[in-house]
């Protein structure tokens, strides 16, 4: 498909363009880090065309942190009392500009949850279906990033629409991959010329140089053929599970951990059912109405992340891993639990059995 | 439109200022209706949860009272009580809660006179700051 | 406080190899720079994981409550305070216990890196004689070691262990510093003021609860935030429901808060959690003249009384 490139005033007009027709989200900067934002005509030069990861990933966008799905009256003197009625939403169409490569996979692997061929997510899958998303290259990833580890990479474009590349010399190059980033750049003309072979050759000196620079975590196929009672019933999680303070930083910064729970709150005579991010790492997310606990304690909850991103997922849906490398969990877990660790311990572990 | 009355929330010990409630009401003694009263069974009961939990549902005032300090029915639980009442009371107006809103008094049982004067006092006290809109739990804001 | 890791590692041998505990609770070198990972040690072959730096800012007392058998532990000023609490509260026995000491200059915050830096990816880092060089892409800076303390060591009134069977190293001079000039400044503002200041602050709270956890004294077996009958606080972002979570995980620290910053370094989000804690800090010493943490045979401030406390707010 086609490739432009553009100035980084062209591509700030391109955006600017953008918000006049449909809605734009962003990375732009909240205090001392990033975040993804809604952006009106005047603040698309706000955007941060060189950050490193936002701090939150985008994911809230398609399955907010809380959300409110239906509302409903408990007052007897309402005909419609105790009926469920669902809250509207805005699922006008919508950019989303800078998106890492990463936070675009990690699109794809809550897709599997949440846009089956039995179950659809009504939101979600309306959500998607309203959104282009243009990423933006990883021209220097960070010393926690590990995406060309778990089948994703800086300039991974499979989560995205259009890929933009930062050549380095203020210039951008623009990648169109898909037939919406085609219908995108039909409505919103991005200006610029036709990529010349020089602008592709420095894309891909880019490319190659990022991915040289991402340092591998090891061959994970062995997550898949090995055993999962191997795994489960393993004694590094004695070891991994230690430092755990049970807090919910790892899944809530997470790109790929969807889970969730649906609380009813009451406000005089209203009330709404919501949404919310939910955290295997935390009691509660297991609690039985019995009072039983399937995973009451610190080990199991710490195990279940785990093996739920790398080896539920792989054997269930035959994808790889649940995770793609983007290093949250591992910068800003309080007690520095490092997920390639705990993928080391596990392909070592492995290898032991043997 | 009538004048807005304050909703004044009011925890009361079982076994001093309830009974000094019940008696300024059987004496007729004159009092502001903005009160509504919860018993309590000591002082030293009322957890800073309720606070806010009153707070939060709308309450314009909250008025917490018990026994004078010596008199508790299980000896110290107003001790206790006193400073978590202090602690408590610091954080919230820390954080802006007006300090108008949240008070604490010593009534016995025999104090009826007391009781619908610092009732009196509340109120106006609460009326100068108007209509409650903090920390009140309304439709939870999301997205 | 490089030089601490040996003596660590030499205590910690003897204890195992002479079954004096049994197991280590401290520090192991973190996979990224800035952070190491609590550790438990139940070997002697395996007390050269054992490490100590100026990243070691997580409050170790945390690992202790409903721990059973004999254990040895690193602790700071501020640990050693949290020990002392926990020993009141009775979720730990001193004599449970071996209390490496570590007298302390002050940990770093690497939210203070990042920002000199300009970035959140630092490659590496190093330091010495009160420099920290830092490294990373497009950058390479030596630092002052003072200028990147947690705020909370910045105002450190403890550094050495209260209580401890030995030491690592000697006494460090303690600091004579004012503690409460941001909460005198607070405190002088006008509620509206306040009202939209902390409105402000915890705006960005994730409810993640990573304070929470962090913190040694929350121990409960159920958290007033996971009660639902009643439900005392909602668990959406709301920012009502923010704000009566951090009130009332803040009011539970009262005389009990050791100002270990272990709250405001586990936050994602940089929400300085202890504007509250040091808050209860501030009016328990001036009410009740008690410091938390500090005599092992005193009463928590809340669990005792004088007749003749303050109460001139009381009608």
């Amino acid at each position: 498909m086609k490739r432009l490139v553009l100035t980084k005033d062209e591509l700030t007009a391109w955006v600017r363009r953008m918000t006049e027709g449909v809605r734009v989200f962003a990375p732009v900067a909240v205090g001392d880090y990033d975040e993804f934002r809604l952006v009106d005509s005047d603040q698309a030069d706000l955007i941060r065309w060189s950050y490193q990861n936002t701090r939150l990933s985008p994911k809230g966008l398609f399955h907010p942190q809380a959300e409110r799905m239906f509302k409903f009256s408990t007052s007897k003197e309402d005909p419609e009392w105790n009926i469920l009625k669902e809250v509207p939403k805005d699922f006008s169409p919508r950019v989303i500009v800078g998106m890492r490569p990463c936070d675009a996979a990690a699109l794809k692997i809550m897709d599997v949850n949440f846009d089956t061929p039995e179950y659809k997510d009504p939101w979600w899958v309306r959500r998607r279906e309203a959104t282009t998303i243009v990423g933006l290259a990883c021209t220097s990833p960070s010393s926690t990033c590990f995406c060309t580890s778990v089948n994703s990479g800086p300039f991974d474009t499979k989560g995205l629409d259009v890929l933009l590349v930062p050549l380095g010399d203020g210039r951008f190059l623009l990648d169109v991959v898909s037939e919406r980033g085609e219908e995108l750049c039909q409505q919103f003309g991005p200006g610029g010329k036709e990529a010349d072979s020089e602008a592709i050759a420095t894309y891909e000196g880019l490319k190659k140089k990022a991915e040289a620079a991402l340092v591998p975590i090891g061959d994970l196929s062995p997550l898949k053929e090995r055993d999962m009672l191997e795994f489960f019933n393993s004694p590094i999680w004695d070891e991994v599970q230690f430092a755990c303070i049970n807090c919910g930083v790892c899944t809530y910064l997470c790109p790929t951990c969807w889970c969730f729970d649906i609380q009813d709150e009451v406000y005089e005579s209203e009330g709404c059912r919501l949404r919310l991010w939910d955290s295997c790492m935390f009691p509660l997310f297991t609690l039985h109405g019995s009072g039983h606990n399937p995973r009451a304690e610190k080990l199991q909850r710490v195990r279940q992340r785990f093996m739920h991103k790398l080896k539920y997922y792989v054997d269930k849906y035959g994808q790889g891993v649940a995770c793609v490398g983007c290093g949250r969990c591992v910068q800003f877990c309080p007690v520095n639990i490092d997920i390639r660790e705990v993928i080391r311990l596990m392909l070592v572990q492995c290898e032991c059995a043997v | 439109m009538a004048e807005w009355e304050p909703k004044i929330l009011a925890f009361l010990c079982n076994w001093c200022s309830y009974g000094a409630a019940d008696l300024a009401g059987v004496s007729r003694l004159k009092q502001p209706p903005n009160i509504r009263i919860i018993r309590i069974p000591c002082s030293g009961r009322m957890n800073p949860k309720f606070i806010l939990q009153a707070l939060r549902k709308g309450a314009d005032g909250v008025w917490v009272s018990g026994c004078h300090p010596g008199d508790c029915h299980y000896i110290e639980g107003n001790y206790y009580a006193r400073r978590k009442f202090a602690l408590f009371k610091n954080l919230l107006e820390y954080v802006g809660i007006e300090p108008e809103r949240l008070h604490f008094s010593w009534i016995s049982s025999a104090e009826a006179t007391k009781f619908a004067a610092v009732a009196k006092d509340v109120v106006e006290s609460v009326k100068k700051v108007g209509p409650s809109s903090r920390l009140i739990k309304r439709e939870a804001e999301v997205e | 406080m490089f030089d601490y890791t040996e003596k660590i590692r030499e205590i910690a041998r003897r204890l195992l190899q002479e079954k004096k505990v049994d197991g280590i609770i401290g520090f192991k070198k973190g996979t990224i720079p800035m952070m190491n990972q609590p550790v438990f040690i139940t070997s002697p072959d395996r007390v050269e994981l054992l490490h100590w730096d100026s990243w070691c800012g997580v409050n170790l007392a945390n690992y202790l409550p409903k721990r059973e058998g004999r254990i040895g532990i690193v602790a700071k000023g501020c640990d050693t305070r949290s020990i002392v609490v926990l020993s009141q509260e009775n979720q730990v026995q001193r004599d449970q216990l071996y209390i490496i000491g570590v007298p302390c200059r002050g940990m770093l915050d690497r939210r203070k890196v990042w920002e000199v830096v300009g970035s959140t990816d630092v490659k590496g880092i190093e330091e010495g004689n009160g420099k920290v060089r830092v490294w990373g892409n497009g950058f390479d800076l030596k630092l002052e070691r003072s200028e990147l303390l947690q705020n909370n060591c910045v105002i450190c009134v403890h550094r050495n262990p209260v209580v401890f069977d030995e030491l690592v190293a000697d006494e460090v001079e303690e600091q004579s510093v004012d503690r409460y000039g941001d909460i005198r400044n607070i405190e002088a503002m006008s509620s509206d003021e306040k009202w939209n200041l902390f409105q402000e602050i915890f705006s960005r709270c994730i409810r993640c609860y990573a304070c929470r956890n962090a913190c040694p004294f929350c121990y409960c077996p159920q958290c007033f935030v996971d009660e639902s009958r009643p439900q005392w606080v909602g668990k959406t972002i709301d920012r009502t429901d923010t704000l009566t979570f951090h009130l009332l995980r803040a009011f539970h620290m009262a005389g009990r808060c050791t100002d270990c910053g272990a709250c405001e370094r586990a936050c994602p989000v940089g929400i300085p959690v202890r504007l509250l804690t040091k808050k209860l800090e501030k009016d328990v010493k001036e009410l009740y003249g008690y410091e938390a943490g500090v005599q092992l045979d005193e009463r928590p401030p809340l669990d005792t009384y004088k007749p003749d406390d303050p109460e001139d707010f009381i009608k």
